[in-house]
């Protein structure tokens, strides 16, 4: 490049022979090539910490699992589907990572106190970049362990980015991921994230 | 060894790690190479969305194929940077789908092979520099290719012009050693 300083400016006047030959060569290859990438994107290493650490898909016994009785306690649950527009007060906040079926959606899973009274973790879910399904057609939120369907939070459909309040009532430390998948046999994980 | 790579794990081992399902190994190969193969994609695609998709395709290779490599046919780098050609030209191809109308290609650039050894000297270089302690890869890359002089830098960086050229002079020798085989 012609507004790279001199060699000699670059490492001064006092090197042996020797040492002034090694780093010309260095310098003269420097000044062969392109510059480096300045940084990398942020987004780039948010895509790449997801890499390998989507859960293999379930088995169809899971889902019929899975639908049947998100089907019947989304209806307990207090709360599912209504609409927020405020803050939420929330002491511990999970990434989702998409799966394969889902490259470009994301998620996140708010936790606040658990009700004194009723044993209830509230849930504030955010999604975006999933489908609006529409008809008949929803999403579930449920919990997992050893790879396993094993309790839902609650059913919902989006459009563009949306917020939910949920509730569950279990232990969360016996679970070991949230997963989110389309309500129907065989439906791939499509987010998900350790408890 | 090389001297700068004495205290870190070579790329070798590190990919063997992956190919064991070590993230950790994994999360380092992506500190060490991210830059190299962003740049690369960059160069080649023109547009950092693609060129982000590009990376984004080669770590998830790495991450599926590390089991494959087999530091007797190769070197590391040399691997990482088949893979990363492969993800690049992958999504080059996809561009050439998605395009109407190809662009006349005969222009007086060099040709395919002369493209490829520029392409992995670049690659060798800017690997290299990443094995840089960051106080002299910042001084090198800000005098090569920032146009800045030493006075410049030293101004920029807050620090005496003689402790800038002491960087440049040490980051020049140890990449030096880094960069043996390309020299050889």
């Amino acid at each position: 490049m012609s507004d790279t300083p001199d060699f000699h400016d670059l490492v001064g006047d006092d090197l042996t022979p020797e040492e002034e030959l090694e780093l010309a060569r260095v310098d003269s290859l420097l000044r062969s090539v392109p510059r480096p990438a300045t940084e990398i994107p942020g987004s780039l290493t948010q895509r790449v910490e997801r890499i390998g650490t989507s859960t293999p898909l379930w088995t169809r016994r899971r889902v019929v699992l899975a639908v049947a009785l998100a089907a019947s306690l989304a209806a307990l649950f207090f709360g599912v589907g209504r609409w927020v527009d405020q803050g939420f007060d929330a002491r511990a906040t999970v990434q989702m990572v998409p799966g394969k079926s889902a490259p470009d959606a994301s998620g996140k899973i708010q936790l606040g106190d658990r009700d004194p009274k009723t044993g209830n973790w509230k849930i504030h879910l955010t999604v975006d970049g999933l489908p609006h399904l529409g008809g008949s057609n929803y999403y579930v939120l449920w919990l997992a362990k050893d790879g396993h369907y094993a309790g839902t939070c609650g059913t919902f459909d989006v459009s563009g980015r949306t917020t939910l309040d949920m509730t569950a009532s279990y232990d969360l430390s016996e679970y070991d991921a949230w997963v989110i998948s389309e309500a129907k046999d065989n439906a791939p994980w499509l987010l998900s994230a350790e408890t | 060894m090389p001297a700068a790579m004495a205290t870190t794990e070579s790329d070798s081992r590190l990919i063997e790690r992956v190919g064991r399902g070590d993230r950790e190994a994994f999360e380092q190969l992506y500190k060490r190479f991210a830059r190299p193969v962003f740049a690369m994609a960059l160069r080649q695609l023109g547009d950092n969305g693609r060129a982000e998709d590009a990376a984004q395709e080669t770590f998830a290779a790495v991450w599926r194929s590390a089991k494959s490599y087999k530091a007797e046919r190769g070197t590391a780098s040399a691997w990482l940077y088949a893979v990363a050609r492969h993800a690049i030209i992958d999504r080059a191809r996809q561009k050439r789908e998605n395009v109407a109308e190809v662009p006349d290609e005969a222009d007086g650039r060099a040709g395919p092979a002369e493209r490829a050894e520029e392409s992995w000297l670049t690659w060798r270089v800017h690997s290299a520099l990443e094995f840089l302690p960051e106080r002299e890869r910042v001084v090198i890359e800000l005098a090569y290719w920032s146009g800045l002089s030493q006075t410049e830098i030293a101004s920029y960086l807050d620090v005496p012009l003689g402790t800038v050229k002491t960087r440049t002079r040490t980051g020049l020798a140890r990449l030096s050693t880094l960069l043996e085989e390309v020299r050889a």
